[in-house]
């Protein structure tokens, strides 16, 4: 079902340029032109905050927090072995992809466990990386309360996540 | 932070540093030759919709709720802002991307701090009603789920109270910063 929806809305799209008397490829061409610039100018960022993270992790530091912060997300309800997910989620995409797959093949995927896990993912954002790709290309230095705020609501997302996993 | 995570790699295994940060920075390049290449798709389709039309009836759609969350009065922007927040509603993260910067750029008011309008778009970005997990579902139905789309129903929750929660946030911060000045 919702493999279809992108696509349907494509199709739509196209003809109502058609029906519109757009021209449709000089148009598209000169969007997908831009691309390119956009992604030379983001690049430098992106490489940036992927090197921060991996050294993160590799030293070891993320798995540390993870076990001192393990009371703390056991009094909120989230289980101990989504800890590392929920503190490395801000920060990187393909790595929080990569702990659920892992997530889903130790504990099964229909268990309590992984179903938290996909909710934890499909309601958060990868924050870090979207602020600094979104503020890479203005003079802002200061972005006063956006990133704790965005944090809080990440946090409340897990909570929310773990419970409803337990009702649902 | 990166200081902190190489002292601690300089006492327990130096000679990892530097390959790491290359190994980072290239999965860096490669995921943003993806991004260059699902850009061009989502540029493009973007570009069709612009001149089509259909962006400020998109706009104007969801006119009411834009000017109640972000307090502009700005036609372009707020097209923008549309787009976005509609690519991230379908899941389109990436396709939202290219829209939230451009929309950026435009509240930007060179004053180098963040304005609230701006640290709204980031918010709602951050925690974006999500109405198709379709990455997520993917993952769960190769891990052999017995019914992978369950999960929707509680993501949807989820995730309409974080945004809630966020823009109150959001409100309240501003409040309180007005109320200072």
């Amino acid at each position: 079902m919702s493999a279809y929806i992108i696509p349907i809305l494509f199709v739509a799209l196209f003809s109502y340029c058609y029906i519109k008397k757009i021209n449709t490829y000089d148009t598209f061409v000169k969007g997908a032109k831009k691309s390119i610039s956009l992604v030379v100018d983001i690049f430098p960022f992106i490489a940036t905050i992927m090197i921060a993270v991996a050294l993160l992790r590799a030293s070891g530091i993320t798995a540390i927090l993870a076990g001192l912060l393990s009371p703390v997300f056991n009094l909120l309800g989230i289980p101990a072995e989504l800890i590392e997910l929920v503190l490395l989620r801000p920060f990187t995409g393909a790595g929080s992809y990569g702990l659920l797959e892992s997530v889903l093949l130790e504990y099964g995927p229909d268990s309590y466990i992984s179903r938290c896990a996909c909710v934890i993912l499909g309601c958060s954002e990868t924050i870090f990386y979207v602020a600094t790709v979104y503020f890479s290309q203005t003079k802002v230095k200061k972005l006063l309360y956006a990133i704790p705020v965005a944090l809080i609501c990440a946090l409340v997302g897990s909570i929310i996540a773990c419970l409803l996993c337990k009702v649902i | 932070m990166i200081i902190s995570s190489m002292c601690f790699l300089l006492w327990s295994s130096p000679a990892t540093i530097v390959s790491t940060m290359v190994e980072a920075s290239s999965g860096a390049l490669k995921l943003s030759i993806d991004l260059c290449a699902v850009y061009a798709v989502w540029l493009g389709v973007l570009e069709l919709v612009d001149a089509s039309g259909l962006g400020e009836k998109l706009a104007k759609l969801l006119h009411p709720l834009i000017k109640k969350l972000f307090k502009i009065d700005n036609n372009e922007i707020e097209k923008m802002i549309a787009l976005n927040m509609s690519a991230n509603m379908l899941g389109l993260g990436n396709a939202a991307t290219p829209m939230g910067i451009n929309a950026m750029k435009a509240l930007d008011d060179g004053s180098g701090v963040a304005n609230t309008a701006m640290i709204m778009l980031i918010v709602i970005n951050a925690t974006s009603i999500q109405l198709l997990p379709s990455t997520v579902i993917g993952l769960r139905a190769s891990a052999g789920s017995t019914a992978p789309a369950d999960i929707i129903f509680p993501t949807i929750i989820a995730t309409a109270v974080t945004s809630i929660c966020g823009v109150c946030l959001v409100k309240l911060f501003s409040k309180i910063k007005r109320r200072k000045k």
